[in-house]
């Protein structure tokens, strides 16, 4: 299997969509912060995965799994209804840029090797 | 609240998590100080008819699931606001429309003086705990900068 097709390299690209899809989910949340009545939301994917490695389920399976956008109940609500806190989102947005970037420089490695495999007759 | 349970990588986070928490309850504290110094010269408060009491927030820790499954601290907030029982001033003024019949108006039990040294220590806790953050973050840069 090339290295471009291994559920490595799929998985990093989907753990980036599912970042790029909980930075607009974090988006909302910070746009919702008046909204009475609203509860914040989340992107469940990274934990999902993580529990199902853990039940040993294999590589390809994994691709089974989809990110899901999840009402936080657990967050507690203002006296409006409202569960959204301005510094938590913005801790939760630096967060996710870290995460992007971590899934980014692991994918860059892995296709620095496949051009340098290309290169490596010149 | 969602605790620090997650992927192995929300551990990397924990320092931002708990800070972002005590960045909401040092905000709700400076709320409650800004009440306080709002209301320092109400004298009759509806429904009661009695000055405002001074009111202060006291904060709890937060436990959550920890990522070996025990239990664990992931930040605090704000526990219950209580209203500080403390006598109010009297000030002889009979013109004052809320004046008793010996002339005497009761005025709140807020200090604005002990208020505002409330206020400098809170915004201190929320610049502290913000610098957590900007350093969590700055060394999860440099540690994504090995990887170049």
């Amino acid at each position: 299997m090339s290295l471009l097709q291994s559920p490595g390299h799929a998985l990093l690209q989907r753990l980036m969509s599912a970042t790029t899809q909980r930075r607009d989910v974090i988006a909302m949340n910070v746009a919702s912060q008046n909204m009475p009545g609203y509860r914040r939301r989340d992107v469940e994917f990274e934990r999902l995965l993580v529990d199902a490695m853990d039940r040993g389920t294999p590589p390809e399976r994994l691709m089974e799994i989809e990110p899901e956008v999840q009402i936080d109940w657990a967050s507690e609500a203002r006296a409006d209804g409202n569960s959204v806190d301005a510094e938590r989102e913005s801790a939760m947005l630096r967060e996710n840029r870290i995460r992007f970037e971590l899934y980014a420089a692991i994918l860059s490695g892995r296709s620095n090797l496949v051009r340098q495999a290309l290169t490596s007759d010149r | 609240m969602t605790g620090i349970k997650g992927d192995p990588l929300a551990r990397s986070f924990r320092g931002m998590r708990i800070a972002a928490s005590a960045l909401d309850a040092e905000r709700s504290r400076i709320d409650v100080i800004a009440k306080n110094v709002a209301n320092a010269r109400t004298t009759k408060m509806p429904g009661t008819g009695l000055p405002y009491r001074r009111e202060v927030a006291s904060f709890r820790p937060v436990l959550g699931e920890a990522f070996n499954g025990g239990i664990d601290f992931v930040g605090i907030r704000v526990d219950e606001v209580v209203t500080d029982q403390s006598a109010f001033e009297e000030v002889y003024d009979p013109q004052h429309p809320d004046a008793d019949a010996r002339g005497v108006v009761l005025y709140p039990n807020v200090n604005t003086m002990q208020e505002m040294a409330d206020l400098v220590t809170a915004v201190r806790s929320y610049e502290a705990n913000l610098s957590v953050i900007e350093t969590t973050e700055r060394m999860a840069d440099r540690a994504l900068r090995l990887a170049e």
